[in-house]
């Protein structure tokens, strides 16, 4: 008799399918993690703002200029974009019972992927 | 069904890849790929060609019974996504001619598509499938009307196959704390019971950080479910009654 803690488990992501519905809830932890760890940069960035006229201006200069500074501020957008509209869905699950059927669960995820989509691609007109 | 007893201008080849572990033998599980005939004039089930697979490789092990989806025995990962071999359709499954079988995820192994249930079995039991009464027995049986009894439909006719829990990521995290869908999917269907007494017990149990509230609506139990069962809207009704009772 083997040892049960030798015995595998078949757990390789890879081959395993993830339906829409659980790609929308893995993204929505994935951007949550991203926008927490996101938050004392932009705390940095908005303290470097207050600090004087200069220092303000030339955080200005670097937003109109730097393709880095406009790069890492769209991703910012479109992660707390899609947490906050993925959080949404979830809360409307909770609540209202809405999104609980396979139909509508996968209405509600491509909704969301949608809209934030739209969302990053007015940020890119905007920005860019 | 034999292959050789089929004519040869109905036979077609396809790869069937399989997961393979004998722990007498293997130190590890590898995958294994097989050609088998298989007749072109009808379609077959995944678990028929199991049964083909199995006279060129008389070791692969799996379970089957019913071979109906009634028993639940051979819920295993079809290309990915568990379902039940028996009624799954060879035809809906192959792509470009090959089938990749594994072990449905998440449990330890026990020999090529066999898994030892027991985790999922263990919490089954916990939420005490069974209906509870403490009022004395009436003379005839517990009546429900109509109505009552329709609440139930959705939840009686689960088949315990596992195909839900093992494809739940929190289950696979958490597998002796979450209950996971199957057995959750049983706790509403006795919750829900007008003739079961042990509402509040049972509401009682679920109340702690992992028992339900694991479940953040991946919904994969709802897309793999044979039955087509809605596990989620069960857990979700549970949650609801939960947060009601704390006003009452």
């Amino acid at each position: 008799m083997i040892e049960k803690d030798n015995r595998p488990v078949n757990l390789n992501l890879l081959t395993i399918s993830l339906p829409i519905i659980g790609v929308t809830s893995i993204l929505h932890r994935i951007s949550g993690l991203a926008v927490f760890f996101s938050f004392p940069l932009i705390v940095w960035v908005f303290s470097i703002s207050l600090k004087s006229e200069n220092s303000f201006s030339m955080l200005s200069g670097l937003f109109q200029s730097s393709f880095l500074f406009k790069a890492i501020t769209f991703l910012i957008l479109v992660g707390f974009s899609y947490h906050l509209l993925a959080g949404f869905k979830k809360l409307i699950s909770d609540a209202f019972g809405v999104g609980e059927t396979l139909e509508s669960g996968r209405v509600l995820s491509w909704l969301v992927i949608g809209t934030t989509c739209l969302m990053a691609l007015f940020y890119l007109i905007y920005l860019f | 069904m034999s292959a050789a007893a089929i004519p040869v201008e109905q036979i077609k080849t396809i790869t069937m890849s399989i997961y393979r572990f004998d722990p007498s033998l293997d130190k590890k599980p590898y995958m294994q790929d097989l050609v088998i005939a298989i007749p072109t004039d009808k379609d077959i089930m995944v678990l028929d060609a199991l049964h083909l697979a199995k006279e060129q490789e008389p070791s692969l092990s799996y379970r089957r019974s019913c071979r109906e989806g009634v028993c639940g025995s051979d819920g295993m990962n079809i290309n990915g996504k568990n379902g039940l071999a028996c009624v799954t359709p060879l035809s809906e499954v192959l792509k470009r001619g090959k089938i990749t079988l594994r072990p449905m995820p998440g449990l330890p192994v026990v020999r090529d598509l066999i898994v030892d249930m027991k985790q999922f079995f263990d919490q089954l039991e916990k939420v005490k499938p069974y209906l509870i009464t403490k009022s004395d027995n009436p003379d005839i049986e517990r009546i429900q009307t109509p109505e009552d009894r329709e609440e139930l439909d959705g939840l009686y006719e689960c088949i315990l196959c596992g195909c839900c829990s093992t494809s739940c990521p929190s289950f696979w995290w958490n597998p002796d704390k979450f209950l996971g869908p199957a057995a959750l999917l049983q706790s509403w269907r006795f919750i829900a019971d007008t003739r079961d007494e042990a509402t509040e017990e049972r509401l009682d149990d679920l109340e702690d950080a992992f028992s339900l509230y694991r479940c953040h609506g991946i919904m994969n139990c709802v897309s793999v479910c044979p039955k087509g069962l809605n596990p989620t809207e069960a857990i979700s009704n549970i949650r609801n009654k939960l947060l009601t009772r704390e006003k009452n």
